[in-house]
């Protein structure tokens, strides 16, 4: 599957889809603000949801679902229901109060909400973390893709891959690239659908909607091939598959760069709008993502290739395999390299500059330098952004046998565990305090840190709480610790509790 | 003017008509979120070991076997008319939450001819 050589078509291909996006963000900077961002006026609900999606995708959705299927079956259902379900829960129990704080970012909200400097500290801090873990799964999936392109081995590739994404950081920044998000997703839905397309239609299947033809896929593999990879809970249990299930769900309601979509939106109903179309353009990938897998699997079967099921970096490369074996063009194996790289590039960069952002924002000015100006934390950001992109390095860098998906779900893990039970309970419970808040999110870390920390050693804690999936259990432990702790301690200031009565829900007695 | 103790918010004891109706919606829409996912799952495995379970994951709709079509289909799609179903109804409760307020201040506008 990996070549020896520079593939140069799709390399071209690659570097013309960043150029063209790059090229758009410049032409577009001048309305950013009143057309395409939250960071200014109104976007239409089509182009908040196409924003939404946009920021979503990353290499866990362009590649490491597909790879999830190929290694693991149906137990990878768990995935797509997981990062669909949880946007259930954003729009009916945050998206809308979330606004009425008024606030940027996540540690921001909890400062705030929490009247607390040191929770604001410790959200901060998880937030960084955060997005070094999600930055670590970016990482790998642009190393893979860019040792595929110049066919070289993955240690260089990862190098090669982090130097790139901090030039094209450096560079559209420089320039004042804007980012055009409605662009970006419809190019790479695009990237994503023809190939399937393409694939099913040289199988004969149903190549109208690839998203259901890939069905008879499943079948071939069953028949010809004895395959039953595909039966549910044939190789993991109920309960493994409900924990990756919610705990997906709950990092989804969690995630910073995922709550701030909602901080800065022009009005609440588009809002709540522009969060369905996200939802329904992030189905239309995850409908599709399966059938990657399955016709990787397929393609190999016929072809005789073993099925190495000790190999994740093979699996993560399920769509450029089917895309290969599959006999397609190399314009097309190209634009579908292209459009991985794009997403990966795109998330990783914003992870970066978040992270980065709440570094120089939330921390710098509080524990560093308390008399911080505005100029010395821009170059606080500067300075701490290559920091971050070399410790994620450094992380992408250790051999894993961790999928894409499986890292980008310890990160979700750990926004379930602190950050989704700080925002559920800061918006819908007027008793939660600081102290409440402060333990709870310590004890999230702990819970996140453990089963990584301990392994196998104690079984029924590495079965009750998964590294990838803590959260399903970890989320309600931490709620109970919360609300335990800040009825054990005094009670937020009237201030905050009328606050939250009276902007944030308009409730009146009777 | 002594300060009066604030009304405390508790998704387990609205207070007010208004923050009544829109938790009762989300407890409605968290309901069918959950059975949805633990139902559907839990009917599949259960089924998984049996005839009436072989059955089903042979049998294809939409060209899918069904577990599949049901979770990795039908799950999103129903996530997606739970969002539709809550904002249409939380926008007929702003209308009605505005007109409300606006036949208040008419009411109470000394100004006004009526």
């Amino acid at each position: 599957m990996f070549a020896s050589t520079v593939q140069l078509l799709p390399l071209a291909i690659v570097a013309g889809l960043l150029a063209l996006l790059a090229i758009s963000g410049l032409r577009s900077r001048g309305r950013q603000a009143t057309e395409y961002g939250f960071a200014g006026g109104y976007v239409g609900r089509v182009g908040i949801g196409a924003a939404i999606a946009s920021n979503w995708m990353s290499a866990a959705s362009f590649l490491g679902l597909a790879g999830m299927f190929y290694l693991k079956g149906y137990f990878a259902m768990a995935f797509v229901v997981g990062w669909t379900g949880g946007y259930v829960l954003l729009l009916v129990l945050m998206a809308t109060q979330i606004r009425r704080f008024g606030k940027y970012t996540a540690p921001d909200f909890v400062a705030f909400r929490y009247e607390s400097e040191a929770a604001r500290t410790v959200a901060a801090v998880i937030a960084i973390l955060i997005t070094v873990i999600y930055s670590v799964a970016q990482f790998r999936g642009i190393a893979l893709l860019v040792s595929w392109l110049f066919g070289i081995a993955y240690i260089p590739a990862v190098i090669i891959g982090a130097a790139l994404v901090v030039g094209f950081v450096i560079v559209s920044g420089t320039l004042g690239v804007a980012r055009n998000q409605k662009l970006q997703y419809f190019t790479l839905i695009i990237a994503f659908i023809l190939p399937l397309m393409l694939l099913t239609r040289k199988l004969g299947y149903f190549w109208l909607l690839p998203q259901i033809g890939y069905g008879s896929a499943i079948t071939d593999l069953q028949q010809q091939f004895g395959f039953a990879w595909a039966q549910p809970f044939a190789g993991d249990s109920l309960f493994a598959w409900m924990a990756v299930c919610f705990s997906l769900m709950f990092g989804t309601a969690g995630l910073p760069h995922v709550l701030s979509r909602f901080y800065m939106v022009p009005g609440i109903r588009d809002a709540r709008w522009g969060l369905v179309w996200g939802l329904f353009f992030i189905a239309l990938i995850y409908w599709s993502a399966p059938a990657y897998g399955v016709l990787a699997r397929l393609f190999e079967a016929r072809a005789g290739i073993p099925f190495d099921l000790a190999n994740p970096a093979m699996a993560d490369m399920a769509v450029l395999s089917a895309a290969q074996h599959g006999g397609l063009p190399m314009w097309v194996t190209g634009l579908l390299a292209a459009g991985g790289i794009s997403a990966a590039f795109y998330t990783v960069a914003s992870l970066l500059l978040t992270g980065a952002a709440s570094f120089s924002y939330d921390l710098y000015p509080r524990l560093i330098r308390p008399n911080a100006t505005e100029t010395d934390k821009v170059y606080a950001a500067k300075g701490f952004f290559p920091l971050l992109a070399l410790v994620s390095l450094a992380l992408a860098l250790q051999p894993t046998t961790m999928m894409i998906a499986e890292i980008a779900a310890l990160a979700f893990a750990l926004a379930g565990n602190t950050i989704f039970p700080a925002f559920l309970l800061g918006i819908w419970w007027g008793r939660a305090n600081a102290a409440g808040v402060i333990s709870g999110m310590l004890a999230g870390v702990l819970i996140t840190a453990l089963p990584l920390l301990l392994g196998n050693s104690v079984p029924l804690l590495a079965k009750l709480l998964p590294v990838t999936s803590s959260a399903f259990l970890g989320a309600p432990l931490v709620v109970a610790i919360m609300i335990t702790v800040s009825l054990l301690t005094a009670p937020p200031s009237i201030e905050i509790r009328t606050f939250l009565s009276r902007n944030v829900h308009e409730c009146q007695e009777d | 003017m002594p300060k009066s103790e604030p009304v405390d918010v508790n998704f387990f004891k609205p207070r007010g008509g208004s923050m009544k109706r829109e938790i009762r919606l989300i407890v409605l829409v968290l309901a069918g979120w959950l059975l949805a996912v633990a139902g559907s799952q839990g009917f599949v495995y259960l089924l998984a070991s049996t005839r009436l379970g072989a059955f089903l994951s042979a049998y294809t709709f939409f060209n899918l076997p069904m577990p599949f079509w049901l979770t990795g289909h039908f799950l999103p799609f129903w996530f997606i008319i739970l969002c539709v179903l809550f904002n249409v109804w939380m926008d007929r409760h702003a209308r009605q939450n505005l007109d409300g307020s606006l036949r208040f201040r008419a009411r109470n506008d000394p100004g006004r001819e009526t």
